[in-house]
């Protein structure tokens, strides 16, 4: 093959797909970077009750979503594809209220499906507050709150200042709206709930079964009865400081941490008495608004629809796609370096609670000044590889200290605040407990936070010789020995870069998973679909030598863009979208601009370091 | 004489022609007024090592290059007269720690900093004039001769072996000259050929490597100082060279780890990724596009850590890195080099009336210089050590002791000057040297306790911090008893 061939062919069309990414991104309605589950969308429906600020075409742009991703056995499903009772629950309900007819067959389905699954008692906490702001419960539905905690000082380790950042904006409107009680005027969907030969509604068990649980059970009860109890002062203090933490929150892109958050909260402050035309909540309402974007559904003939994302525009997409997407391979998009520069975290936030690092690193989206993001940070510092400036040269040197600084005691590091994955509160055996955490430590999420990070460090020439990189590094190698077996491609594939930067050749973690990663080849040198085998091919590129499997897996990435290129009519082709890590209820993201992405990045890569693609056997004189 | 002939005897022959050794040969030949005596200087380059070597001398030093008239010749060279150091823990957040030579009572005001290469020149043309000193260029010394029937040693002959007599030595044609002498003085660096040779044990210790590049004008704020920035992968050191008709020139060093993170043009590319972000922003710019523009290799030389040998031996002296050498980071190498080469000339001015035909410098008189020597040395390694421990940062106690070292620099001139002092081997009473490791240890439980961004770090965290900046510092035990014994005993 020679230069012009198939391969720089498959190149120039990767980049045009990025290209076409990247002006859906920046049209006046852009297209949804990151894709969460129908939650937030059946959620931004239903508070509409309250807000009115929907237009009808953004209603019927959320409703199509939220049609849409109804499975034909009547559920909503989660990424990995099983019905979801919560979802099911709200994507329901969100039909009805906007005035889908109940009786229709997909509804009755889908109301099947939640009594097989238990109900909405066994849903979640969301959908339980949603009851019981709706009257159709009795608030002894959701965990009560004791008040107090907010009176605690922020190091105790039951104040709601440990919780996740996620959690933390969660717990404090969900106090607020249970101290109201906040009632709102919507479908009251009592068909969701099971009833006992009484026709009385089956209540929830908020506890884990077992002793500690009856006990929490137990002393749940108490704090309900001492709410009915007069408490004065202390009690409109802690309520005052509670309120005080949402007002707090509030972002320079009016948000609070996310969609959700930003929703309850919006919620806790109509229910303080805020009036809808207050400037916060017109902040907040077009914060929501900007989170939304359009998705294409698949289908015999794909369709727009609007969803509701967790954030806006995310600048790790930003920082990944405009990398990518300029007038030649590997240049930049213009001023692309320049609004991420813009963009970094330049005013102390809660996450420097517990992480000793002065100000710098990235959040998810830009004005978002209050919560950094170590996947963010990673990607916005990939992005400023070899742009050497001295306005970079200063934001790589704080992010480097950021990173450091957010080291766990175990080795990882975390994403939003540390210990955000092991939270003291959700040791008590509530049923909700886990989402007070942001993730868990063992997550497949933490591996790749931590593989990414070890790979930017080295990088900025933090290596093994620093004991927390040795500790990262150990870390890691424990976590592939304990689930390394389980991981998938891509997670396997970030392993293998990180310790390709980090480890030398013989080292055992780097020689055990990169021996994973060539297992997982196909016969068809794939690794699965197209975005497996773009990252595998990057992480083989990165273990340095060129080899037969690197050939192969650039050969099917090649003849995929070719007939990717044949088959698709729309200016980029629907490709496997990358799983996100997400937050609180919406674990998992897609990212639909992934494929496309590192496909380019690995054809490109493998140009700029191999060279040129060998003539696969059947080709060869032989 | 030919540049390729010997005599078959001398008083003295020094293998090495670097800064120690050119520094012993003036001074012994400084101290025998009458002529008496005849010194051979051998080296195996021809013209100058290729490798950057030590170009920073402390005031204490300079003094030294001053008294055997040096000094004078250095300066119109080139050589720059340097204030001190400047220590930046981070250039942009912290206001650095300036540690001026001049606050040191009794001191000289000024050290001296010359570019290595010039500094040999000037050496070498320096002791060329002297009538006693024979330099040969590109000489390799094979073997040492043994008392005994002029046996040499062979490399695996031990130090018991007896008194060392002479050397064998090969000229640049190839041809071996065995020539005998009262006193042989190893001045060949740290991996010292004569050292090895005599059978004397040492801990060779490889550090790292360090590389180096050279700036023009850098934009310091404190031009004239000896500017150590830290916050990196790797403390860097910048201090001027040069003094030319252009304006001065600089020396940059950065401290690689062991493994080479990156190798030839990439090394560059690593440097401005990882290092140069660091730097002040002024000298940011220009740094990376000196390294930018570099055609060629970085300029690398391996550092080592050389626990001090014994200095002396019958028949040998050690004198320079040969004799124990550090980590580059206190830049005090050159100077215990001239300190070595002012003792030892000390020693052959009492001596300077012995008849011809007893040797110049007996027994006791290496006895007395090694006494000395071993007063200074193990102090300033000791200090090296640590310093480039906490410089470098790799462990949470040695990251503790860096925050603790600024934090007691901060707390008041008079601790400032302290420190300076030993580091420029300027103060070596042992109760000072006491002194100041306890009171760092004070800082390091205070600094530690309390973060510096974190409005409620954990408690965990804070302990891990203590107990490993508490067990750093408990290993140093050791060494400060040492250093505080090797200032009080008499033999």
């Amino acid at each position: 093959m020679t230069v012009g061939g198939p391969l720089d062919a498959a190149i120039e069309r990767s980049q045009s797909w990025c290209r076409t990414w990247w002006s859906r991104f920046h049209q006046p309605q852009p297209w949804l970077a990151a894709i969460p589950d129908v939650g937030p969308s059946c959620e931004v429906l239903l508070a509409d009750a309250l807000f009115h600020d929907l237009e009808p075409g953004e209603r019927e742009g959320l409703l199509a979503w939220v049609r849409s991703q109804q499975h034909e056995d009547g559920s909503w499903r989660d990424m990995q594809g099983e019905p979801e009772l919560s979802l099911t629950c709200l994507g329901y309900w969100a039909r009805v209220q906007a005035g889908d007819d109940p009786e229709s067959e997909d509804l009755v389905k889908a109301l099947r499906v939640i009594h097989e699954l238990g109900g909405a008692r066994r849903a979640n906490l969301c959908v339980r507050l949603w009851l019981a702001m709706a009257g159709t419960v009795e608030w002894d539905w959701v965990p009560a709150v004791p008040s107090e905690l907010y009176l605690l000082p922020e190091f105790a380790p039951l104040s709601p200042a440990r919780l996740s950042p996620w959690a933390r904006q969660m717990v404090t409107a969900l106090h607020l709206l249970a101290a109201g009680p906040a009632h709102i005027h919507v479908h009251d969907a009592a068909e969701l709930l099971l009833y006992n030969r009484h026709d009385e509604p089956i209540p929830p068990r908020l506890t884990t079964p077992g002793l500690a649980g009856d006990l929490l059970q137990a002393f749940d009860t108490s704090i309900r009865l001492a709410h009915k109890l007069p408490r004065g002062a202390v009690r409109r203090r802690a309520l005052t400081r509670a309120r005080r933490w949402i007002e707090d929150s509030q972002q320079a892109h009016g948000g609070w941490f996310s969609a959700r958050p930003t929703i309850y909260s919006l919620l806790a402050l109509r229910v303080s008495g805020v009036r809808s035309d207050d400037p916060r909540m017109r902040r907040g309402l077009d914060y929501l608004r900007r989170a939304r974007g359009i998705v294409a559904v698949e289908g015999s003939e794909p369709v727009l629809t609007l969803a509701q994302g967790l954030t806006g525009h995310p600048l790790a997409e930003l920082a990944s796609l405009g990398g990518a997407a300029g007038r030649e391979p590997g240049e930049a998009v213009a001023g692309v370096h320049e609004r991420l520069l813009a963009a970094e975290i330049a005013r102390p936030g809660p996450w420097q609670r517990r992480a000793d690092a002065p100000s710098g690193g990235w959040s998810v989206e830009a004005d978002a000044e209050a919560h950094l993001d170590l996947r963010t940070t990673c990607s916005v510092l990939h992005a400023f590889r070899g742009t050497r400036t001295s306005a970079t040269r200063a934001s790589l040197r704080r992010a480097a200290e950021v990173m450091l600084a957010m080291q766990e005691p175990d080795g990882s590091f975390a994403r939003f605040e540390r210990g955000e994955a092991d939270v003291p509160l959700s040791h008590l055996p509530w049923r909700d407990a886990d989402q007070l955490n942001l993730g868990a430590p063992e997550d497949e999420g933490r591996v790749v936070l931590t593989a990414i990070v070890l790979r930017e460090l080295a990088v900025l020439g933090w290596r093994r010789e620093d004991d927390r990189i040795a500790r990262a590094c150990a870390w890691l190698e424990q976590a592939h020995a304990e689930r390394g077996h389980l991981w998938s491609v891509a997670t396997v594939a970030e392993v293998v870069r990180a310790s390709a930067a980090q480890c030398v050749p013989d080292h055992p973690l780097r020689t055990a998973c990169e021996q994973l990663l060539r297992s997982r080849q196909r016969e068809d040198g794939s690794f699965g679909d197209e975005l497996s085998t773009a990252r595998a091919l990057i992480a083989m590129i990165a273990c340095g030598e060129p080899c037969v499997q690197a050939q192969r897996a650039a050969r099917h990435l090649v003849a995929r863009v070719g007939l990717l290129a044949r088959e698709t009519l729309a200016d980029a082709p629907s490709l496997p979208d990358t799983e996100l890590p997400g937050y609180g209820l919406s674990p998992r993201l897609r990212d639909p601009s992934a494929g496309v992405r590192d496909i380019h990045t690995a054809l490109l890569s493998f140009r700029r370091e191999v060279g040129e693609l060998a003539p696969s056997p059947s080709e060869s004189p032989a | 004489m030919s540049s390729t002939s010997v005599e078959d005897r001398y008083d003295v022959i020094i293998v090495g022609a670097g800064l120690a050794g050119c520094a012993a040969a003036q001074a012994l030949a400084r101290a025998d007024p009458q002529h008496r005596r005849s010194i051979l200087v051998v080296d195996l380059h021809r013209g100058v090592s290729p490798r950057f070597s030590g170009e920073f001398i402390h005031p204490r030093g300079a003094e030294v290059l001053d008294e055997l008239g040096f000094y004078g010749r250095l300066i119109s060279a080139g050589a720059v007269d340097v204030d001190g150091f400047v220590v930046m823990e981070n250039a942009e957040h912290d206001a650095p720690v300036v540690l001026d030579y001049a606050a040191i009572p009794g001191e000289r005001s000024r050290g001296i900093s010359v570019h290595h290469k010039t500094l040999v020149r000037v050496l070498r043309r320096t002791i060329c004039e002297r009538e006693q000193v024979t330099l040969r260029e590109g000489w390799r010394v094979t073997d040492l001769l043994r008392q005994g029937a002029g046996q040499s040693t062979g490399q695996s002959t031990g130090q018991s072996s007896g008194a060392i007599t002479g050397v064998v030595l090969r000229d640049r044609e190839g041809v071996e000259h065995r020539v005998s002498c009262d006193l042989v003085i190893g001045a060949d660096g740290k991996a010292s050929s004569v050292r090895k040779l005599a059978g004397i044990p040492d801990r060779r210790e490889t550090l790292g490597f360090t590389a180096g590049i050279e700036v023009t004008d850098a934009r310091l704020s404190q031009p004239l100082h000896a500017n150590v920035i830290l916050g990196g992968p790797g403390p860097m050191l910048c201090y001027p060279i040069t003094r030319g008709a252009e304006g001065l020139s600089f020396r940059l060093t950065f401290d690689l780890p062991h493994a080479l993170p990156a190798k030839g043009r990439e090394l560059s590319d690593y440097l401005i990724d990882a290092f140069v972000p660091y730097l002040p922003g002024p000298l940011a710019d220009q740094v990376a596009a000196a390294l930018a523009e570099r055609r060629g290799q970085l300029e690398l030389a391996p550092t080592f850590n050389l626990p001090a040998p014994p200095a002396t031996a019958p028949g040998l002296a050690l004198v320079g890195d040969a004799a124990g050498c550090s980590h580059p980071i206190t830049a005090s190498g050159m100077t215990m080099g001239l300190l070595d080469a002012k003792y030892l000339a000390r020693e052959a001015r009492r001596r300077a009336g012995a008849r011809v035909g007893t040797p110049w410098l007996d027994d006791r008189s290496l006895r007395r210089y090694r006494l000395e020597h071993d007063r200074y040395v193990p102090t300033r390694q000791a200090l090296a050590d640590s310093i480039f421990e906490a410089f470098r940062g790799e462990g949470e106690g040695a990251r503790g002791i860096r925050r603790a070292l600024f934090s007691y620099w901060r707390s008041g001139e008079r601790q400032r000057v302290r420190s300076l002092a030993l580091l420029a081997c300027a103060e070596r009473r042992p109760r000072i040297f006491l002194a100041e490791y306890l009171k760092t240890a004070h800082h390091v439980l205070h600094s530690s306790l309390a973060p510096r961004h974190a409005s409620h770090y954990p408690v965990s965290d804070r302990l891990r911090q203590v107990h490993g900046a508490v067990g750093l510092a408990g290993t140093k035990v050791g060494v400060v008893a040492q250093v505080a014994w090797s200032q009080l005993r008499v033999f």
